[in-house]
Parts: structure tokens; sequence; C-alpha cells
């Protein structure tokens, strides 16, 4: 590497007096779109990068939710981690680029996140290929018989 | 040319799943700061609709626009945007050269008459008959002409094809002006920057395959949703600036603790633009996380307004006297020297200050 790590810079956070975190309203939010998931279906989502939290908000909205009992890693052109956290039915999506930095976080409320299901799409092209690959080997065991 | 895949038929040719295209149009819409739920929307509309034809014509300009846009050391959910747009015409990236090259326009332009995009980068030179800059014997001036009359609408992308740029600047030897000098009657969106952020090109685009629209723009013609805040607005060293603590020198405690960059001669306050939030290279960093001073790229005239390491305020007001008012009324002096700023800012470029040895030399702004 170049040694840059090497080069004497500090980066100071600056303080947040008087600032106030926006956990609290968020988890009201998450608690009306839990109450639609339960009485209609409805899923919601709530766009993390959309709003102004300060720095530690994500950290203590996550720690507030907890783990749950999945956690799903999707590799799409960058990391996907789907988990779900403990409150069931309210899911944390992280989306990193090829490089491994967070490009969109979201909050979702549902039963399963649409990134974990697999597209109609994509499954008619898996049967297609699976076909191809049952034919080829059909056709080298004709071809050792 | 164009051809009549959708952009779903195009993906599974590719190899690329629709989850993955899921997860570029979740990241589009983040940026755009569109609903969330409108992500599935998005991702089944693209997916079923043909490819748009773009025409991206290069003029007056480094190829920096393009490079910002398609350079990566492995795939990019931006590049996906490919996928979606059927390149019709670009100077640099197409296969096709010399007359063939022209003919590929001609046939798109024919193909799509009225619902194609167009795409420029570059200023266009008017002196002298436009002679300055020419493809295949056209002027610049009769090619921008020819391609916009057909088209839906048209993207600016880089600081020459929306404000004349580098070209432009004093003396302006070639009469540079920009596509919003000579185009009036076509929609057109500014997305300013020397280079633009590829991920602002490819929202904009993204907004228009999916939505039909264009996104809303300011006064100078640019998309609000990246350039309606200044890089100081949301810049994570603003608090260091309410507070007084300002970087006098390029290596002082002020640079090393991570301080302000105003007096070293920071455009961030005059500047709109989405760096501070979407970043560089990947989202690692942007100039100021850097250690350098905002150079102000997506604002008109940038290059005539003074030298890029003099403070705004400098010779205007001593900046002790900005310190002062930020740490009593923090905002309201920020507003108050933001004005100062682009009072300086339009003094400079009249007087057209050239950037010497010394201003590289020196530390301080003031």
């Amino acid at each position: 590497m170049s040694g840059l790590e090497h080069i004497g810079v500090q980066v100071v956070t600056a303080p947040q007096d008087g600032a106030r975190s926006y956990v609290p309203a968020l988890l009201r939010e998450i608690e009306a779109l839990l109450a639609e998931l339960v009485a209609s279906g409805r899923h919601g989502r709530i766009d993390l990068r959309s709003l102004p939290l300060l720095p530690g908000d994500d950290a203590r909205l996550a720690a507030l939710l907890g783990n749950g009992e999945v956690d799903a890693a999707i590799q799409a052109m960058g990391g996907t981690r789907v988990r779900e956290t403990g409150v069931a039915g309210v899911w944390w999506v992280t989306h990193a680029n090829a490089d491994g930095e967070t490009v969109a976080e979201f909050v979702e409320v549902t039963l399963v996140p649409e990134m974990l299901k697999t597209h109609p799409q994509d499954a008619r092209t898996g049967l297609a290929r699976l076909r191809e690959r049952l034919a080829e080997l059909t056709h080298e065991g004709e071809t050792d018989g | 040319m164009a051809d009549n895949q959708t952009v779903g038929e195009t993906l599974a040719s590719r190899g690329i799943s629709r989850r993955t295209f899921l997860k570029f149009c979740a990241t589009m819409t983040s940026l755009l700061a569109l609903p969330p739920g409108m992500a599935e929307v998005m991702a089944e509309t693209l997916a079923r609709t043909r490819r748009q034809s773009v025409i991206w014509l290069s003029f007056q300009e480094c190829t920096g626009c393009t490079e910002s846009l398609t350079r990566s050391h492995s795939p990019t959910l931006e590049s996906l945007l490919f996928d979606a747009i059927s390149l019709d015409y670009h100077h640099t990236l197409q296969a096709a050269a010399g007359d063939a090259a022209e003919r590929a326009r001609v046939q798109a332009m024919q193909d799509n008459a009225g619902k194609y995009l167009v795409i420029v980068d570059g200023s266009i030179p008017l002196k002298d008959g436009g002679v300055y800059s020419t493809i295949a014997g056209h002027s610049n001036l009769d090619m921008l002409k020819e391609t916009a009359a057909g088209a839906a609408a048209i993207i600016a992308v880089g600081t020459c094809a929306t404000y004349g740029g580098l070209p432009h600047a004093n003396p302006n030897p070639t009469g540079a002006v920009a596509v919003s000098d000579i185009i009036k009657d076509k929609p057109i969106v500014n997305v300013p920057g020397c280079p633009p952020i590829a991920t602002v090109i490819t929202g904009v685009v993204a907004h228009f395959l999916t939505l039909g629209t264009l996104p809303e723009l300011d006064s100078l013609g640019r998309p609000k949703v990246f350039f309606g805040d200044t890089i100081h607005d949301r810049c994570y060293r603003r608090p260091f600036y309410d507070q007084g603590k300002f970087a006098k020198t390029f290596d002082d405690e002020g640079a090393r603790s991570g301080w302000c960059l105003y007096e070293l001669g920071c455009k961030g306050p005059t500047t709109h633009n989405a760096c501070a939030t979407v970043k560089w290279n990947g989202g690692t960093s942007f100039p100021i996380e850097s250690g350098h001073p905002c150079l102000g790229c997506s604002e008109p005239n940038f290059w005539d307004a003074g030298s890029f390491y003099q403070a705004l305020s400098a010779k205007t007001l001593p900046l002790s006297a900005h310190a002062g008012a930020a740490l009593a009324v923090g905002a309201a002096a920020g507003v108050a020297v933001g004005l100062v700023s682009r009072a300086k800012k339009k003094a400079a470029a009249r007087q057209h200050t050239r950037v010497s040895a010394d201003d590289l030399e020196k530390g301080g702004g003031a």
C-alpha cells in the first residue's frame, strides 16, 4: 500500500450539543408501519439515508430493535445484508457497492423483504438453465453408453 | 444501433439477476429522494421498457465527464445504467468510426424521432463560424442544433456543457457557450461539475426512464434533489466553521484536526453540489474530506472566480470578524458570510484574478 495510513491526520468529530435524536420518532413510525402490516398485510419501508440522523442514531436504533432469527447475505454487484431485527416483521437492509461502501440503507416492515425473493423471471431463467444441464447430462450418458 | 430489447431482456442476456436490478432501483430511489416503496415499481417499469435511445455528443471537452461515468475497477451499480439505455452514438465508446459513426447518429435520430435523449458534454465554440471544434466536417453548433431538433430532452453534463466551463474562461478565445445558450425549445437538465458525479448523471437518466419526466430544477437548471444544498450546508466540517475553528495552512494543527478549510479558499459556501453526501470514488470521500478546499467547480464561471486558495471573504471583511460572528449567531452568520462571499466572487470574476505560484505555496487565504 501507499503508507497513507502513517500520515498523522486526526479527524475530530464535532460535539452535537443540543441536538435531538431522531430515534424515538423513528420507533413510532416503525410501530405504525408494523400495525399496518398486521392489520392489512401492507408493507412499508423507511429510507434511513434520507433522514438527517445524528452520528450514532443508526447504531442506537439498531440496538433498540435488537437481533432476530434471520441474517442473510446477498452478493449482487456488492454485498447486501438482510437482517430481521428482534421485532419480528421489522428488517434492516443494507446495500453496499462492489467496494464495500454502503450505498443505501432501509428499515423494511414486511413478512419477507423483496430482496430475499426470487423474481419469477429469474426462476424462468433458472428453469431454462437447469433443462440445458439435464440435456447435456443426457447427451453425455448416451455418448458414454 | 437502437434495438427492440426490453431492459429486462437485456439484463437476462447479460446474466444480471432481477434481484441485482432491484438493488440498483432501491439505490436510485434513495438518491432521488423518491418514496422508498418506488423501488419495486421502478424495477418492474424499467424491466418492461424498451431501451431508451441515447445520443451522446462531445464537443469542447476533456472526456473527464465520460471518464467519471465509466471508469471503475469493478462493475458498479451505476454501470447498470448502460443496460437500461441504447447508447447509439458516443465518440469515445462506440466501435464504429468515421462515416459509419455519423450514420449511426442519423439512424438513431430517424428511428426514435421525438423520443431520444441527448447527452452533451463540452462547450460549443461560436467564434469565427465555430471552426474551433468540428466533427466529421460539421461544426459543434450545427451538430447540436440538428441533433437537438428531434430530441425528447437534453442533459448537459459537466460545467463546460452547462455554463461554458474552462473554454469559456476569460478571454474565451473560441467564443465558447453552454448548451442552454443555443437550444431554447427543449427541456434541458444541467448536471454541472468538473467532472460531474456519475451517480447524479445516472439518477437523472433513471428518473426520466422511470417516470417519463425530468426532475425538479433550480434557477440554473440543476436537479434540486442533488443541487439544492451548498457543500457548506452538508459539510461534516461545518460545526468547526460555526465554532470559528479554521485551518490556517495545509499542515498546521487545525488541518491535522480536520477543522474548516474556509480560510484556505474553500468555495463550499457558494457551491451547490452533492459531493458531501454522495461523495467520490465509490463513496470513499470528497475533496474536503481529503483535506483540500472545494474549488466550486459546479458553479458558473468558477475558473474566473479568483484563486482557488484565496478565501471568499479575503480583503472584503477581516476573517476574524467572520469567525466572531459565526460563533455568536451560528447559522445566521453563515448566511451573511455566504452573501459576502458571493459578492466577492463576482468582484473577482470581473477582475479575473490569476493564480500565481505564491497562491499555491502560501497557506493562509487572507
